[in-house]
Formats: structure tokens, C-alpha cells, sequence
């Protein structure tokens, strides 16, 4: 992400709008091509000289805050590493101790002085086993401007490779392999991750968030959930107007912010609401809005808004399409069964306060019955504990359950709700699942008072 | 009703509805207060003890509480050297204790407020946070506390900012990392001092002392009042003003003299070339746009200039270039190298304007260094080996300004500085002290002649005459 000071926005009539950059511009294709060549030709470098080189681009430019943002991102994609022979604090401490007797160390010796300085250092150098060279550059390796260049995306180079291991294009891949998708580097990626950038960076200031989001809800809530923020949970439907039950709900509205919000405007959760926003580009259909504080004014706040019109792309992973292979196999087989009955995937939502509830499948009928169906697979004790404590909370009337014969439990800790769990050994039958739909489905009211 | 810690707020389960300072959390369905109820939440409850931080039960508890939050601990300090409080700091001290050690001292600059610190930390027996507004105040209170404490901790004191994040039982941080971090350690502290408690009104970090649940809090400032009038926002989160010492009575007593030597160096041909067109550059742009350059404003416009006009731009980096010439002059080392010669028995510290020449001058004459990059531990141990003689010179471009801990040099070389008349009066005042057969102590000041440098050194010395050249 980028620091605060790489930030660029305008307000306007209390509206925040970050000052997006056009991605086919030619202006900003080269920037960053020049900058990506630039980043892989300091490879094995200092680090101090990686940043001269961007300074040089930015001498005669007013564009400094986007070369130095775009910098920014591609920097978060490289590692720096402290090359010395041995550690640098244990050789310049050494090697004052020894000067603190010889003083002066001087330039323009005279007689008897000239060799204090060689002298202390190639000390130093043999009490270490290591060379003068060593020993002089070794002395502040660990300074951050003399760290090497180790790693910029996918290439890497170590202390003691003979030249530098080639390939013909750069990828960059994100920082966990298992939250981001990998993605081809090109100046695509980078123009595009600088607009997000910009937008988060508005976020920083932000002290409350509302989404609106018509599809991709696991995904959405995991985010909510993995950044620590709090949420307040409503249906909605397709205008985005509230509706009463998640049985009418094609979509959800969430206020996100965090403890303290309960008793002050705090910009405390900023950095996690920025941090949460590439989480939105994943759905196909979504909304924001946050309140800006404006520090320099004592106004109220500024809004910001973004939706998916704005074009933004995400480099979050939409995660698993499914949780485990009992519900991919169920869905496989529901696409070759012949039932009127529909399997859809997490389509409600259920507020349970401190998480959200999101069953596995709802099972809709074209003249308007609907259940909701959660599987209950295999899982750790913990697991199935903490999963029938959720199930216990959503007080529903069309809810069924599916689960495990492995599993270490029986119908009395379904309490009342024994009659609506279906047991199943390695995978589920479509017809059982129908069967249990017909008992349990309820007619979704359309209307809404 | 069970109080637990919770991100800087506190959740009180099964609490009354008669709970003060609570609000309803209907999104987990339980009462929430903010962190810094902690100790009147208890005092509402009868549960509250001032006996060193030992939560005993009254006779007289109106509600039973089980108190999940505290998860500070107890801490028997006292400070390594006995030195005497002067009765200012004393006086300031058994008023805090008689405001229940919640309040403001304000005192003047250099009057010890340090020193104070140790005092409240010995007094209040548990663990402690100090927060300042920079990483060099945070990183001389690292100092001064690894000397009065740090025989006597199991642990180092600990640092979080500056690329570190240690949490000790007695730990140092900026107001930036506590804002970022508060949340999570708001319950690991029992004692919150704020240095330069004026900044803690800002509104971001108002919530430092909002979120942590630290019974005992002392503030310290030597200017408390602010121009938006803020101040008051933090009786109720620090506690009143206990003791406030004017000027006069401290003012002169602890600056100590020296004689000012000045030393012009000029550019060697090359530099005085490239020098020259740098400048030139600079000099033409200001010149055509007619910006009032020695009014703040002035420069702000130029400033913001430089922002959208490629040309301004250049010009902005043409006049860094020239004062990183004029800085780093070549002759400047010629110069020192002399004086280093002249004073290699004194202790000496050469003080320059930027990191990089620093460690140039380092490398060179092999002296210890310390940098707004220097490691707080390291520099700690620097500073220390310079007290105990183990280093008798030292290099740095930093503000030496270790409160009652100075380490004494008896020689300053002022390599190259910035304009900042207080800054100036600080470090001079503080670092240098008459040898023990007492020879006065010197500032040597190196500059550049025919350069910007020649302006920047006559503003600098018009605000410290008084108390320097006299």
C-alpha cells in the first residue's frame, strides 16, 4: 500500500475522490515500464541505490508523488537483505574499542600517525577472520540504504551466486501464495494496482464504512472477519433497500467499524477498511461508502464513494469455490439430477454478532419454498463445537442440516432440531436432500411490512 | 460483572444497568465502556485500591467484580542514582501523588521533567509506558531509563517504533506507534506517562490515553497551553494540571558556558562549479517568480510550486543539491581532521546535518556514530561507553539531549546544521561542559563561505548569542 504522503485525492462539495490515473495513458505505461527495468536492474545492489535511481526520475517531474507511489508497490514486492561477513555491529564495535587508543585517526598524517587507521582496521579484520575489504564494507551493512536488492517478484539473486539467474519476464506474485492469485506481471498489473492503491489510501482517514454487495458473500464477509473489523448486518434487495428476512435478500448491507465506534468518530480502523477494499472488486456487484475524517477542518466529515462501475481490480483470492468435497461432489451431482428444486450456493447471511453465519447452500422451488441447508463434514472437535454453537443461534424455521456419520455426535445434540439433520457416510443423495427440502421449505413472503 | 480488556475497551459482562460510562453493544450483546473507565468502574464498584496497584476488597463493595482487563504487573523500581529531587521536582511530585498520580506537571525545558518520570515510576510501583513525540526523545528516554532502571529489570527496557516491537514491563514509544498499537498493550501498562502531553490533544492521539486502562497517568510539558485550546480535552483523560513551575526560578542555572569558535571552509573548484549552477537554477526560478523566501509564507508558496510546475520542481531539487554541496565540502574534512589532531585528548562530538556524512566521517576517523537510524539498544550502549570513557569521541546528526544523564564533551564540532534557532540552544547548552582543570568548552562551527551556509549560521548564532558568545 502507499504511505500517506504518496496519497492523492481531491475534495470537492464533501466528496473525496482519489485522483485515479488512466491506465492506457502512455505517460504512465512508460513510467512504470521504465520503473520495473529499473527495480530488476539493481537486483544484488544497495538499496540506497535503487532509491537514487527513482529520485533521478523524479528530477524534473511533477508526476514525483506517482513515480514515488508506483516505486512504493513494486518495493512492496521486493526483499532487502544485509550482506556482511560478519555481523556489522560486532565488527564496528570492535573496531572503535581498538581506535578509542589510537586517536587521532587522521586524513593527513604526519610522521608516525599514517597507518593508525589501516592498522585498527585490518586488526579488526584478522581477529574476525575476515578480509580489510570485508571488514570496511561490513562495518554498516546493516544500514538500510546499504541492503541488497534480494529478491524483486519471482527473480532473486543470493550473496553467493557467481552472476544473477535470468528469466525473460518478471512475475509478481502477492505475498501469500494462498491469499493472492498469482498474477503475470506487466505494466497492467502495476497501473492497476496503483488505482486500488490510491483508493485505500483515502481510507486511512476513514472512521466508518458501509457495502452494499449483491453477490460473492463468504468471500466478502472472510475479509470483514480476517481485518478485524465489527459489522452491523441487513438484507437487501436488488435497489439496495432493506428487506426483512434473508429469505428475500438478493444482497447485503454492512456497516463496518470497530469497538471504540460505539462512543467516537476514530480513524483507528482506517488502515483496516483500506486493507479490506480489494476485497470488494471480487464481487460482480458492489457499493461504498465511507465517512472521511478531515483532520485540517472541523467540519463534519467527507464522503467518499466507489463502486464497481469505477473499474478497480482486485489481487485478493476469491478463496475456494467450495469448502470441501463433499459440497463440490453434492453440487455435481444436483446439475445432473431432475428436480424442480434449485441448489445455491452461500446466499444467506446470518448476523451472529461478533461473525457472521453464511450456510453452505439455500434449496429454492420455483413456486417459492425455500430451505437452507449447512453440511457438517469432517472437522476437528473444536470445529464441530463451535459449528453447532452457530447453528443453535440462527433462530429459522426452513434450516436443515447435513452431517457426517464419522462425526463424533448423534441426534441428541441437535436438541429440537434432530428431526431436520440428514446423516450421510461418504457423499449425499440429491433425493434425500429434496425429501428433506419438502418437509422443512417454507413459503418466502413477498411482500414486507 | 466481569470487566475484560477488548481492543482498548472494556467489556463488562452481566454489568447492572446502573454501570457507569457503559453504552449497549448490540452487535455482541453486551455493555462496553471505554478503557480509560478502568479504575473509575472500579471505584464505582468498591473495588478500587490504591496500595501500589494491589486491588484488595473493601468492606464496603457494592458490587461484586471480576477484573479480566488488568493485565499489567507489579514493579518495585528505584532509581540507580540517588539523586536529590530539587524542590520544584519534589513539589511536583507529592502533588501528582495527592491528585491520586493522575495530572499534568508543567515545567520549563531543561528543568528535569525526566527525572520526574523516574520518580513517578519508582512511586507508582507498576509497569509503565513512556510516550514522546519523536523517535529521539523516545530514544533518550531509553537512555535515561536503561541507566536508572536496567540493573534492577529482568528485562531491557522495551521499544516499540523505530522498526521495534518489544513490550517490556518499563517500555518507550512514539506517539504514532502508540496510536497504531495502543490497542492491543492499552491493558499491559499501569502507569502512562506522556512527554510533551500538549501533542496528546491532537485527535488521533487523544485516543492513546482513551485506550488504555492504566490507573496512574502523569503528563509532562513545558508548554501546556494550545493555540486551539485542545488542553482541556485532556483533564479528563491524563487528569488536571498539578503543578505548574514558571520560568524564572529555573531559568540560566543549568546551561553552562563555552566559547564559540568560527571556522570558513571554501569549495574546491569542481564543487564551487557545480555549486554555482545548482544554485543558479534555484536562484533564477525564485528569482522570476518574486517569492518572498525568508517569510514562511514565501517559501510555502514555493513549496507548493514545486508541486505542479516542472520547472519549480527542478529548482527545488537544484537547492537541495547545492546545500548537500555546501555541506558535505570536501575542506570541511581537511578542517576536521586538524581539529581532531588538536583535541584527540579531549572528548569530542561532531555533530552534522544528515545521516550520510555521518557515517562517512565514521568510516574515515573510526568515531562511534549515532543516526536517527542507530538501533535504541545500540545507541544506548554508544552513549553509555561515551559516559564511562570507553569512547572519548563520538559523531552524530542527531540532538543529544539525555536530561540528567548528559554525557559530558568538552569539544563540539559543528560540521553543518539546520537553522532551527531552538534546536541549536538546546544541544549547546546541554552537551558541553568546562574540562576538570577547567578549561572552557568549544564549539567549533565549520562552514562553507560564499553559500547558503553563510545565512543559515548568522540566523542560527543571532538566537543563541546571549547565552553562548558572552
Amino acid at each position: 500500500m502507499l504511505t500517506a504522503d504518496l496519497a492523492r485525492s481531491r475534495t470537492r462539495d464533501g466528496e473525496v475522490r482519489p485522483l485515479f490515473i488512466d491506465i492506457s495513458d502512455e505517460r504512465y505505461r512508460e513510467t512504470a515500464a521504465t520503473l520495473i527495468d529499473l527495480f530488476e536492474d539493481h537486483l544484488g545492489e544497495p538499496k540506497g541505490e535503487l532509491e537514487d535511481a527513482i529520485d533521478e526520475l523524479t528530477v524534473a517531474d511533477t508526476d514525483y508523488k506517482i513515480v514515488q507511489g508506483l516505486a512504493k508497490l513494486l518495493k512492496d514486492e521486493c526483499e532487502f537483505e544485509i550482506w556482511a561477513a560478519a555481523d556489522p555491529r560486532e565488527i564496528r564495535q570492535r573496531l572503535f574499542e581498538r581506535a578509542n587508543d589510537r586517536y587521532p585517526i587522521v586524513r593527513q598524517p604526519t610522521l608516525g600517525e599514517d597507518t593508525q587507521k589501516l592498522e585498527v582496521y585490518s586488526a579488526v579484520a584478522d581477529e574476525l577472520g575476515i578480509s580489510l575489504e570485508a571488514c570496511y564494507r561490513g562495518m554498516y551493512a546493516d544500514l538500510d540504504d546499504n541492503k541488497r536488492l534480494v529478491r524483486f517478484a519471482d527473480q532473486s539473486v543470493d550473496e553467493y551466486s557467481e552472476g544473477r539467474e535470468t528469466t525473460t519476464t518478471t512475475k509478481l506474485t502477492g505475498n501469500s501464495k494462498r491469499a493472492y492469485d498469482q498474477t503475470e506481471q506487466t505494466v497492467d498489473w502495476l497501473l492497476a494496482r496503483y488505482n486500488l492503491a490510491l483508493a485505500q489510501a483515502v481510507l486511512y482517514d476513514a472512521s466508518k464504512m458501509h457495502i452494499r454487495v449483491w453477490d460473492h458473500f463468504g468471500t466478502v464477509f472472510s475479509y470483514v472477519k480476517l481485518f478485524g473489523l465489527m459489522h452491523r448486518i441487513y438484507p437487501i434487495d436488488g435497489d439496495g433497500t432493506r428487506v426483512t428476512s434473508t429469505d428475500l435478500a438478493a444482497g447485503y448491507e454492512a456497516e463496518l467499524d470497530g469497538p471504540v465506534s460505539l462512543f467516537r468518530q476514530s480513524q483507528k480502523y482506517g488502515i483496516r477498511m483500506a486493507n479490506f477494499l480489494p476485497a470488494l472488486p471480487l464481487c460482480d456487484r458492489w457499493e461504498m461508502s465511507a465517512e472521511i475524517i478531515d483532520e485540517g477542518s472541523t467540519s463534519d466529515s467527507n464522503q467518499f464513494t466507489l463502486g464497481h462501475t469505477d473499474g478497480l481490480v482486485s489481487h485478493y483470492s476469491t478463496g475456494q469455490q467450495f469448502d470441501s468435497d463433499v459440497e463440490r461432489t453434492l453440487a455435481r451431482k444436483w446439475e445432473r439430477a431432475t428436480t424442480e428444486w434449485q441448489l445455491q450456493r452461500e446466499d444467506d447471511v446470518f448476523d451472529l454478532g461478533s461473525e457472521v453465519m453464511i450456510p453452505d447452500f439455500a434449496i429454492e422451488h420455483p413456486d417459492g419454498r425455500r430451505a437452507i441447508m449447512e453440511i457438517v463434514g469432517f472437522w476437528t472437535p473444536e470445529y464441530l463445537e463451535s459449528k453447532l454453537a452457530k447453528i443453535r443461534q440462527v433462530e429459522v424455521d426452513n434450516f436443515v442440516l447435513a452431517v457426517s456419520e464419522r462425526l463424533d455426535c448423534s441426534d441428541e445434540d441437535f436438541g429440537d432440531a434432530a428431526g431436520r439433520v440428514l446423516w450421510f457416510k461418504t457423499g449425499m443423495h440429491v433425493y434425500d436432500v429434496v425429501e428433506l427440502a419438502e418437509e422443512y421449505a417454507s413459503y418466502v413472503e413477498t411482500e414486507r411490512n | 460483572m466481569r470487566i475484560d480488556f477488548d481492543e482498548g475497551t472494556l467489556l463488562l459482562y452481566d454489568a447492572p444497568e446502573t454501570v457507569p460510562h457503559a453504552e449497549w453493544d448490540d452487535r455482541v450483546g453486551t455493555h462496553r465502556a471505554q478503557a480509560y473507565r478502568y479504575r473509575t468502574l472500579l471505584e464505582w464498584a468498591g473495588q478500587w485500591s490504591d496500595s501500589g496497584g494491589q486491588a484488595t476488597l473493601d468492606s464496603g463493595f457494592t458490587h461484586d467484580v471480576e477484573d479480566a482487563a488488568r493485565s499489567y504487573p507489579a514493579l518495585a523500581l528505584t532509581p540507580a542514582l540517588q539523586i536529590e529531587p530539587r524542590d520544584y521536582q519534589q513539589a511536583a511530585l507529592d502533588s501528582w501523588r495527592t491528585h491520586d498520580r493522575q495530572g499534568t506537571v508543567v515545567l520549563p525545558t531543561g528543568s528535569g521533567k525526566t527525572f520526574l518520570g523516574l520518580q513517578a515510576i519508582a512511586d507508582a510501583g507498576v509497569s509503565a509506558l513512556v510516550v514522546t513525540p519523536t523517535i529521539d526523545l523516545m530514544n533518550q528516554w531509553h537512555a535515561t531509563l536503561t541507566n536508572a532502571f536496567g540493573e534492577q529489570l529482568t528485562d531491557d527496557v522495551g521499544v516499540l517504533g523505530g522498526g521495534s516491537h518489544e513490550i517490556r514491563a518499563l517500555t518507550v514509544t512514539t506517539y504514532d506507534s502508540a496510536y497504531r498499537y495502543i490497542d492491543e498493550y492499552g491493558d499491559q501498562f499501569g502507569l502512562l506517562i506522556t512527554d510533551e502531553t500538549h501533542h496528546l490533544a491532537a485527535e488521533t492521539y487523544l485516543q492513546i490515553p482513551e485506550m488504555t486502562i492504566a490507573p496512574y497517568r502523569l503528563g509532562l510539558t513545558a508548554t501546556y497551553e494550545r493555540a486551539d485550546g485542545r488542553e482541556t480535552l485532556l483533564e479528563d483523560r491524563v487528569g488536571p494540571v498539578v503543578y505548574e513551575g514558571a520560568v524564572d526560578d529555573l531559568a540560566g542555572d543549568y546551561l553552562s558556558e563555552y566559547e564559540t569558535i568560527q571556522m570558513s571552509v571554501d569549495l574546491t573548484p569542481e564543487e564551487r562549479t557545480e555549486y554555482d549552477e545548482e544554485y543558479q537554477i534555484y536562484r533564477d526560478y525564485v528569482d522570476s517568480h518574486d517569492f518572498d523566501l525568508w517569510n514562511e509564507q514565501g517559501y510555502a508558496e514555493f513549496l507548493k510550486r514545486t508541486s505542479y510546475d516542472p520547472q519549480g520542481r527542478r529548482a527545488l531539487v537544484a537547492k537541495q543539491r547545492a546545500e548537500r554541496i555546501a555541506r558535505t565540502a570536501t575542506k570541511k574534512l581537511d578542517t576536521l581532521d586538524n581539529l581532531l589532531k588538536r583535541h584527540h585528548d579531549d572528548r569530542v562530538i561532531v555533530f552534522t546535518a544528515n545521516n550520510d556524512f555521518a557515517y562517512d566521517i565514521s568510516r574515515e576517523f573510526v568515531l562511534p556514530c549515532i543516526t536517527h537510524q542507530t538501533d535504541t539498544d545500540e545507541r544506548t550502549e554508544i552513549l553509555d561507553r561515551f559516559k564511562t570513557g570507553e569512547y572519548s569521541m563520538l559523531a552524530t546528526s542527531q540532538v543529544l539531549d539525555e536530561g540528567i544523564d548528559v554525557p559530558a564533551a568538552n569539544v563540539g564540532i559543528i560540521l553543518s546544521g539546520s537553522a532551527s534557532k531552538r534546536q541549536y540552544a538546546q544541544r549547546l547548552g546541554r552537551i558541553l561542559r568546562p574540562t576538570d582543570d577547567r578549561q572552557p568548552a568549544r564549539l567549533y562551527e565549520i562552514i562553507t563561505t560564499d553559500t547558503m551556509e553563510t545565512y543559515v549560521s548568522q540566523r542560527r548564532r543571532s538566537g543563541v548569542s546571549s547565552s553562548a558568545d558572552s
